[in-house]
């Protein structure tokens, strides 16, 4: 990889002045761990004359359990998260999700805010310079054809976060700070099914923090395909939160990652409440993922393979939180 | 673990610290670069130095017809520019095969081929002025499968290669038709093997010096054979050898990327000269993609003759790689592929076609295991399939067809010593073997297997790639005043251990503390020459070389120590240490009094030890007869078990027993990690590394895509060392650390068929593959999707 290329390293001490620097430098970019930004920096993939500094922002690394929900800052380390026994008694598909990102030295550094707003990724874009300018770039950088799709218009790049399937599955919802206020959403609504932009965030808006709710009886996990067992990105991620009603499916949710250019809700599941979990209902989940999910050429690892082991992934899981639920 | 451990001998009374042949110790240089103060090349310092960077092709396939680099050399901090025009030799490993230069000259031959490069005052100003540079080029249909490039209507790479064919191969040894015709079982099946890369954890880099006012050259790289580059870059540079001085500081890895001199640092050396002064030259992991040198894509056609109680009758084998842009290795890679087919069992008759392919992809080369491994997968996966039809035991089938040493094959191998019987007795107890029924398959989706094979590798090609009528091997010792003795050598410690088993040997011969020898490697300005670290030689040659050297000095310290304690040399007890009266240990002098009297009148003493392979051990007459020849065969048999996720492709190697025939074990701990890295090794071409072309363009030029094992699916490797005690090696050692990797891809492959029932004949075995072989059942050796990714999208 080439050396970094210049920039301004700014240190704000709140997230209020980190908003504000970022609205006065248009060509800036936060950064906390830098796992996933300098990478890219570095491969030519990030415009940044000036980064915005989030590790002096003590307010951002606060993991508060507020009883009925857990509150953890977008500068909470994945190690952390991975590690909390609160984290790993209550929401193991959160802890799980953490675990599975790249390697130690990388969670060690890397953050939740960081993690969830990674960029999308893509055998095509993923290169150097010089690849890249050999290959006549893609659409998602300079170029105007999508490599993946050539006929389309939009990008393809895959979201290959793990902890936002593990958030989405787990029903959280993300602080926003943006100029003027604050603002709460389903995590959900922080994505775009858009490679190119899968972030719905302004460029004067920060994620503060995300909040979970600490549901009793409910089990979760998180499943991660992939060739290696540790440094690789999901070629498929799910994570499933599940509750159960005796014999019967309380609630399901389904969400998976490195299969379309967001983190995917599966839609559809509230139908399989109040049934058991039979080969009609694990039939229609796996219809359910295969409807949500929209694996394309963005990695080396063939498209068919994915699009069949990624409902594999999810039976497993629920299978085996039902048996846990028990 | 359970190599031998031995006692220490004891020297006046007293318990000696470990130091001789056959000690488990850390290497002698493993300390720095645990704690971090070993230097490596890119760590040196050099003030002022420039940025040197390389311009790469983008084009696959291209005429050359300008490369303009007015407007970049006009750039402020721009100190030098050079292009194809700064060179015009070409070079490359094989003499009889150079047609290399370390900037394109006419034709672009591989995306990723260096063009121009560039020294500057800094990495800003380089990268500006590459994208200053301008070429103009007509392109070519380029090639990236040895099947269209050999195609009858291919617009040809080299102009003197028809059918882009670098070498053809066509030997028979013994008479195959009538060994097929005894046999009662014969089986064809091809073979695919994914073409992959060394990944050595050291990325590439050079720091040249030029001394304009001397005309002198001085090279710091990351080489595995520094005599090499030295030779390469007078002949490049057309500057006297004397000139120059090439330097090999530490080197995390090579595994065979760094045999060859590598463009880079020629470039190096040139961009110094052009800007007459230092130049700093980094490359980047993608470039050592591109520069490459790998094993390569291999499709195999394997063909074997079994009598119906296993004993093997003829083996037929056609070979086709493709090799890349240029020669490089191409000829031995070819060449060894058919002549390693014959040493590890007793086959009476092999007919090879070996076909070395050009294609528009980043040069192959040598790899850990050069020529056999890819080879060896097809005959073990085969031997396999073949003992089951005919329901034999796989252990049973591979003790049917043993050597019995000291013999020759036939095609004219000398094989000394044969340790692989007592390796298949320890891996088949160790492993459970007979009970693996009772471990195999499972009810749920993950299935349980094992598997095994074997597998051997040359110590030190006998036959040296450069003819020079000098010995093999050279090492000198040297003492003086302070009674240090420094051992110099050529041999490229590379993390391998040569420092340390240079130390061990002569430490083994004199007696004396680890703490008085010192080793100075790798400096042609001090250093004898080495042929260098390559095909295993180092232990077995300078071993050896080593060994006469202390031998010698021993013998002028003797002769001084009995001038000093006034009796006959016979009357000296040799401590090591210290000297003494034979029947009289009172009357003992320390060593520094035996140097003081041996350096009277002469001075500084320096004694040379050599080594040469005698003329016998260089390959039988006939035709090929060469190929392969070597002074020992090291002998490995490995088991492997796995588990496979059905549901998932997913294969997981739980655990492997590896028995390795070494000869003698000069470290055992050193002997260990090599075989556990060979294991290791073949696990990443077994299970997950290929590259990636797409269109000529290598899409997992990265750690991250081009995936190499990670601690996590490293697997528990039970080493159990063989002493066979070889006549001629040091002490009776061989190589340790090729040898062992061949058998990992068959033994996984086994591994998987008895889990799941399907064997899979193309590598690597990937979940997508696994997953397709178990759930498609295609046709054996149907082409996985390795075959196709470098297709046009």
């Amino acid at each position: 990889m080439s050396a970094l290329p210049d920039f301004r390293l700014l240190r704000p001490a709140s997230a209020r002045d980190a908003i504000l620097l970022r609205g006065a430098h248009p060509a800036s970019r936060f950064i906390a761990g830098g796992t996933d930004l300098l990478p890219n920096m570095r491969r030519g993939l990030v415009d940044a004359e000036v980064l915005i500094e989030l590790a002096g922002i003590a307010e951002l690394r606060e993991l508060q359990d507020r009883g009925d929900a857990l509150r953890i800052g977008a500068g909470v380390t994945l190690a952390t998260l991975a590690g909390d026994p609160g984290v790993r008694a209550r929401l193991p598909a959160l802890a799980q999700a953490a675990l599975a990102v790249a390697g130690p030295t990388h969670r060690h550094a890397a953050t939740l805010g960081g993690n969830l707003c990674l960029d999308t990724r893509c055998q095509y874009y993923n290169q150097s310079e010089d690849w890249r300018r050999g290959n006549s770039y893609c659409l998602k950088r300079i170029g105007d054809t999508c490599r993946v799709a050539p006929k389309s218009k939009r990008c393809y790049a895959a979201f290959s976060g793990d902890i936002a399937p593990a958030l989405l599955a787990l029903d959280a919802e993300a602080e926003i700070l943006g100029p003027s206020d604050v603002r709460r959403a389903p995590l959900a609504e922080l994505y775009r099914d858009d490679g190119m932009a899968a972030l719905a965030l302004g460029a004067d808006e920060l994620l503060l923090a995300v909040t979970v709710p600490l549901t009793s009886n409910r089990v979760s996990g998180y499943e991660k395909l992939r060739v290696r067992g540790a440094i690789d990105f999901p070629l498929a991620g799910v994570a499933v939160a599940l509750a159960r009603d005796g014999n019967a499916i309380g609630k399901l949710r389904i969400a998976c990652t490195g299969v379309s250019s967001r983190p995917e809700l599966v839609a559809g599941l509230d139908a399989l409440v109040g049934r058991p979990l039979d080969d009609d209902a694990l039939a229609a989940i796996e219809r359910g993922v295969r409807r949500a999910i929209q694996p394309m050429e963005t990695t080396t690892v063939s498209v068919p393979y994915r699009r069949r082991a990624t409902p594999v992934l999810a039976k497993r899981l629920v299978r085996r939180l039902w048996d846990e639920g028990g | 673990m359970n190599a031998p451990d031995r006692d220490w001998r004891r020297v006046g009374g007293v318990v000696e610290a470990p130091r001789g042949v056959g000690v488990r110790m850390p290497l002698v240089d493993g300390v720095e670069k645990v704690n971090g103060t070993a230097r490596y090349t890119a760590d040196l310092p050099a003030q002022g130095a420039l940025v040197g960077k390389i311009l790469r092709s983008p084009y696959a396939h291209a005429e050359l017809l300008e490369v303009d680099v007015r407007d970049a050399l006009a750039l402020p901090g721009v100190i030098g520019i050079i292009t194809g025009e700064h060179c015009d030799v070409p070079y490359g490993v094989i003499p009889i095969a150079q047609n290399e230069f370390p900037l394109a000259r006419g034709r672009l031959r591989y995306i990723g081929e260096p063009v121009a490069a560039v020294a500057a005052i800094d990495e800003a100003t380089a990268n500006a002025a590459l994208a200053a540079i301008r070429l103009k080029v007509r392109e070519l249909p380029a090639y990236f499968e040895a099947a269209d490039a050999r195609k009858s209507d291919a617009v040809l790479l080299h102009d003197n290669k028809k059918g882009n064919l670098e070498r053809e191969v066509h030997h028979e040894f013994g008479d195959s038709a009538a060994g097929f015709a005894a046999a009662d079982l014969i089986r064809e099946e091809t073979f695919e093997c994914a073409e992959i890369h060394h990944a050595m954890m050291e990325p590439n880099a050079a720091l040249a010096s030029w001394d304009a006012e001397r005309g002198h050259l001085t090279l710091w790289s990351v080489t595995q054979v520094p005599y090499y580059v030295h030779t390469s870059l007078a002949q490049c540079m057309k500057l006297d050898p004397a000139y120059i001085r090439v330097i090999k500081p530490f080197v995390g890895g090579g595994f065979g990327h760094r045999v060859e001199t590598l463009n880079f640092e020629i470039i190096a050396a040139l961009l110094a000269r052009e800007a007459r002064g230092t130049v700093r030259l980094l490359q980047t992991r993608e470039e050592a993609f591109l520069t490459h040198r790998g094993r390569p894509q291999s499709h195999i056609r394997m063909k074997l003759g079994l009598t119906r109680d296993g004993r093997m009758t003829a083996c037929q084998a056609e070979v086709v790689q493709r090799g890349g842009g240029y020669g490089g290795y191409g000829i031995v890679s070819i060449l060894y592929a058919g002549a390693l087919l014959n040493g590890l069992y007793d086959i009476p008759a092999v007919k090879y076609d070996g076909y070395r392919v050009y294609t528009n992809t980043p040069p192959c080369g040598a790899m850990r295991g050069h020529g056999t491994v890819n080879v060896r997968f097809a005959f073990e996966s085969l031997l396999d399939t073949m003992a089951a039809e005919l329901g034999l035991d796989a252990f049973a089938v591979r003790r049917r067809n043993l050597l019995s040493a000291p013999t020759e094959t036939i095609n004219g191998l000398k094989i000394m010593s044969y340790g692989l019987p007592e390796c298949l007795d320890w891996v088949e107890q160790a492993s459970g073997w007979r009970d693996r029924a009772s471990r195999s398959g499972g009810d749920g989706p993950i299935k349980r297997g094992i598997g095994i094979a074997c597998s051997h590798f040359v110590s030190g090609s006998a036959k040296p790639v450069h003819f020079t009528g000098q010995p093999h091997a050279t090492i000198a010792l040297r003492v003086d005043f302070d009674g240090a003795i420094t051992i110099l050598t050529g041999a490229a410690d590379i993390g391998q251990g040569s420092s340390t088993v240079v130390t061990q040997v002569v430490a083994e011969v004199l007696g004396v503390e680890h703490r008085r020898l010192r080793v100075v490697a790798a400096d042609s300005a001090l250093t004898p020459k080495d042929n260098g670290s390559y095909s295993s030689r180092v232990t077995f040659m300078v071993g050896n070389a080593a060994a006469d050297a202390a031998r010698k000095l021993k013998a002028l310290l003797v002769t001084a120590a009995a001038k000093r304690l006034q009796v006959s040399e016979a009357e000296v007890d040799w401590f090591g240490e210290a000297a003494a009266v034979v029947g009289n240990a009172s009357r003992q002098i320390p060593f520094h009094d035996i140097v003081e009297e041996a350096l009277v009148d002469v001075g500084m003493l320096t004694v040379k030890g050599l080594f040469t392979c005698p003329v016998e051990f260089q390959g039988g007459k006939q035709r090929g007869g060469a190929v392969g020849s070597t002074m020992g065969f090291s002998y490995a048999a490995q088991a492997v078990e796995v588990s496979v996720d059905t549901e998932l492709g997913k294969v997981t190697v739980e655990k492997v027993w590896s028995a390795i025939d070494c000869g003698f074990a000069i470290n055992p701990m050193a002997v260990e990690g090599q075989v556990q890295g060979a294991i290791w090794m073949g696990m990443g071409q077994a299970m997950s590394e290929e590259t990636v072309y797409e269109n000529g363009r290598h899409k997992a030029a990265s750690l991250l895509e081009y995936r190499v094992p990670t601690i996590v699916e490293s697997p528990d490797i039970e080493v159990h060392i063989v002493e066979s005690m070889d006549p001629n090696g040091p002490f009776g050692a061989k190589e340790a650390s090729e040898g062992p990797l061949a058998g990992v891809m068959s033994a996984i492959a086994a591994a998987i068929e008895d889990a799941v029932g399907t064997r899979i004949r193309a590598l690597p075995f990937t979940p997508d593959r696994v997953f397709d072989a178990i759930h498609r059942q295609p046709r054996p050796g149907a082409s996985a999707p390795a075959a196709e990714q470098g297709a046009a999208r």
